[in-house]
Parts: structure tokens; sequence; C-alpha cells
């Protein structure tokens, strides 16, 4: 389970607060949606949840440790269960492959150990044909993808997508949100940062609305239109 | 007219030699303000990058004259005082462009590293890998701005033949005594050079 408890965050002192005494848990085998308008605080929420940013009061839970109060080494690792996928895909310079890989090789883990997880992606999300393709080429959707197999590649328990469906066209879509709901089945905890579309709402098992900054808990059947 | 392959495999080495030395310090320097946020740094760096070169020129004059603090080096009317200016030259040049390139790479990559469960270091290290074009790039400039620089080289490099003359003060030379051919024989080899390498830093740049 990770859990932000009672979150408060800024970027800089002078400025107002971005999260509000925002709670969000995320347990595994469930998706939850992170709902609410541009500039609501969805990406900062999913980076807090990732521990990419300490926030300035509250708590940030792993398996029950607040990783703010681990050492650094320790954080560290606990931090590696979770795998953050930012709205902007970024691609390093090579090639798919060498992108896929990217994790792995910055964990110092052998790219062998991770074949059946970068088969089960690439079969799953249909990169078979970008394999060789130059990453910094990709269109938009492309890259998406990309920058979500990657995380995957890593096998992380919890899974943080902000924005995934945003460049994707409706197939895309389709295989995106078939290998989530695989995922979810073998236990991985999912949250899915979006604004109201519907592909994230079907399959969230709870959503969460954030709004300037405050979370409200609310289950789906609630708010399905 | 001294021989021109002389003079322009003097000139490179001269200016080469002034970029490498000015990396040496220059890229450091911009990781230390792209790393640190010293934005105050980079403003003063950035506000030196048009600084009139013969103004460096004076003031490593005046350093390196017999009664300057650093007389006693005897590097006056040596190559290794135009290496020495042209490095201060490009200085500002290579900090102001890198700590750029180094910053948007530290915030993209740096956080993709971070967020795929690289440690600090780890994620510094490929901030840097993917930021090696850009700076490529800014170095291939300074070396434009240093191999056509004058100032520096007639002031502290007394021009002497075949051992301090450069392209720059050769033309400067031939003019003087109205050898306009021969300037303009050096001339275009100054702009080739010139022109080559700020493509180079095009192409480089564009990559990164
Ligand atoms: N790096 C940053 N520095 C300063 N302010 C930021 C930064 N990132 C986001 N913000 C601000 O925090 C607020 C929430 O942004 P964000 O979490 O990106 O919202 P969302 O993902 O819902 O659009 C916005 O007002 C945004 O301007
Ligand atoms: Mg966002």
């Amino acid at each position: 389970m990770i859990e932000a408890r009672k979150v408060w965050l800024r970027y800089t002192p002078s400025q107002e607060w971005v999260l509000r005494d925002a709670s969000l848990t995320l347990a595994p085998g469930r998706i939850v949606a992170l709902m609410g308008p541009n500039g609501s605080g969805k990406t900062s929420m999913l980076k807090v949840l990732a521990g990419l940013i300490k926030p300035g009061r509250g708590e940030v839970l792993y398996e029950g440790s607040d990783i703010w109060s681990m050492d650094e080494s320790r954080r560290l690792q606990a931090r590696r269960a979770a795998v953050y996928v930012s709205e902007k895909p970024v691609m390093v310079r090579g090639t798919v492959m060498d992108n896929l890989l990217l994790g792995l090789r910055l964990r110092g883990a052998e790219p062998r150990q991770a074949r059946d997880a970068l088969d089960r992606v690439v079969e799953g999300l249909g990169l078979k044909g970008m394999l060789d393709m130059d990453a910094r080429r990709l269109s938009a959707g492309q890259a998406q993808m990309v920058s979500i197999a990657r995380a995957l590649v890593l096998k992380p328990r919890y899974l943080l997508l902000d924005e995934p469906f945003s460049h994707l066209d409706r197939a895309r879509r389709r295989l995106l949100a078939e290998l989530l709901e695989e995922l979810r089945g073998e236990g991985v905890g999912i949250a899915i940062a979006g604004h109201e579309e519907l592909y994230t709402l079907e399959l969230a098992d709870s959503v969460a609305w954030i709004e300037s900054g405050r979370v409200a808990m609310q289950e789906p059947g609630s708010v399905l239109i | 007219m001294e021989d021109l392959v002389g003079v322009t495999a003097r000139t490179l080495y001269i200016s080469t030699t002034a970029t490498i030395l000015a990396s040496l310090w220059g890229i450091p320097i911009a990781y230390l303000i792209a790393s640190r946020r010293l934005q105050t740094l980079a403003t003063v760096f950035e506000a030196l990058v048009g600084i009139p070169t013969v103004l460096i020129g004076l003031l490593l004059y005046l350093l390196l004259s017999k009664q300057g603090p650093l007389g006693s080096l005897n590097l006056l009317y040596t190559p290794t005082a135009i290496i020495l200016g042209e490095a201060v030259l490009v200085t500002p040049l290579i900090v102001g462009a890198s700590h750029r390139i180094l910053k948007a790479s530290i915030d993209t990559y740096g956080e993709l590293a971070a967020s795929l469960g690289a440690s600090r270091i780890q994620a510094m290290a490929l901030a840097l890998a993917e930021s090696l074009p850009g700076i490529a790039s800014s170095m291939a400039m300074a070396f434009s701005r240093a191999v056509g620089e004058l100032g520096i080289a007639l002031l502290v490099g007394g021009n002497l033949k075949g051992y301090t003359r450069t392209l720059s003060t050769s033309i400067a030379l031939e003019v003087s005594m109205g050898e306009y051919g021969d300037a303009i024989r050096l001339g275009a080899v100054l702009l080739s050079l010139s022109l080559g390498f700020s493509i180079v830093a095009r192409l480089l740049g564009g990559r990164g």
C-alpha cells in the first residue's frame, strides 16, 4: 500500500499551497483515478506518491513506513516499488529498445532478468515493429506508449500514470486499458491521473476528485455519468 | 608572408587549446550553476559574453608585463599568453550556453531517471550524458569566437613571426603593409575555419 497522508506541498516558499491536506491511498490490485481540472494538483500528487518530491507537511507511507524519515538509500529501495510515468513522454537518445532498457540500466540490473516483462509489454502494447526506431522521432502517441512500456519493464508493484491516454488513438487506448486490467488482476496498484475521460473512469475501482489541491474520495458508482 | 599552413596550424592549436582550457573550468562552473540554481552567477557570466577582446588583452598585458604581478612567469609575447587570454574570453560563452543546457537536462532527464528508480548519482550521470551534444555545440561556438579574435593575440602575443603570429594578426599586418591580396587569402582561411565550426555547433545543437 502507498499512502499520502494529509500532505501539503508548494514548490517555492512564496507560492500558494499546491496540495492542501491531501490524502490518497493506492492499494495492490486496485485502480484509482485521480480526476480534476488543469492545475488542480494531479501531477504534483502523483509525484508525491512516487516519492519524487518531498511534501512540506504530511506523510508518504510505503507499506506503512514514512519514506521521508528513511535515509536516502532505504528511501530509494522503497521508492523502486513504484514507477511514475510523466504526462510528457521524454525519450533519451537512442532507439526505442534503448529507452525500454533505460530503467534496468539505471538500476544496475541485467536486461536478461527482465526478458519476460520486456516481451510482454512489447507484445501487449504493440511495439514490435518500433524497437529499432530512433526514439526521438516517435509521434506523441508512440512516445507515450514507449514511456509506459519503459515503466512496465521494471515490473513495478505500483504504477503512477499521468494522463496516459492523452495522446493515444482509439486502438492504443484499448491496448493500454486491457493491459492495465490484466496488471490489476495480478495485484499491481495503479493510479491514473486524467480529466473526465470515460476510459479512466471505466477502469477505476475508485475515483478521487482533486480541486485546488484538495482531494475528495468518492466511489465510482456515484460519479459515472 | 609567412607560410600559410604554419600560421593556420598555429591558429588552430592556440584556439583549440584555449577552448579546451576554458571548458575544463567552464563546464564544472556551468554544472554548479545548474544544479545549485546559482542564478546571480549565471547572470554575471551572461553579461560578460560580449566583453571586448581588447579589454581582456589589456588586462592580461598588465598582469603579464615585466612590472606586473605575474611578470616573473615570462609569459608575455608567448603562445601561452594568447591561449590564456582566449580561454578567459570564451569562458562566459561556454558557461552561459552550457548552464542552460545542463539545467534543462537536469530538470528533464534527472526527473525521468529518478522516476525509474535511479539513485541521485545515476540521475545526474544521465542528465550529463544527455547534455553532451549541446555542450559540444557550445565548445564549437567558443572555438569559432576564439579563432578570429584579434585584440588579445595582438596585445599579449605581439605578432611575432613564426611564434605568436595568428591568422587574425597576419591579416592586420598585411593590411597595414598594403598587401591586400595576402590579407584576403588569410581572411578566406579564417572565414572557413570560423564558419566550419559554427556549422558544427549548429549540427550538434540540433541533435541535442
Ligand atoms: N515545478 C513547479 N514549480 C512551481 N509551480 C509548479 C510546479 N509544478 C506545478 N506547479 C504548480 O502547481 C499547481 C498544480 O500543478 P500540477 O500538479 O501540474 O496540476 P495538474 O497536473 O492537475 O494540471 C499549478 O498551479 C502549477 O502551476
Ligand atoms: Mg498534470
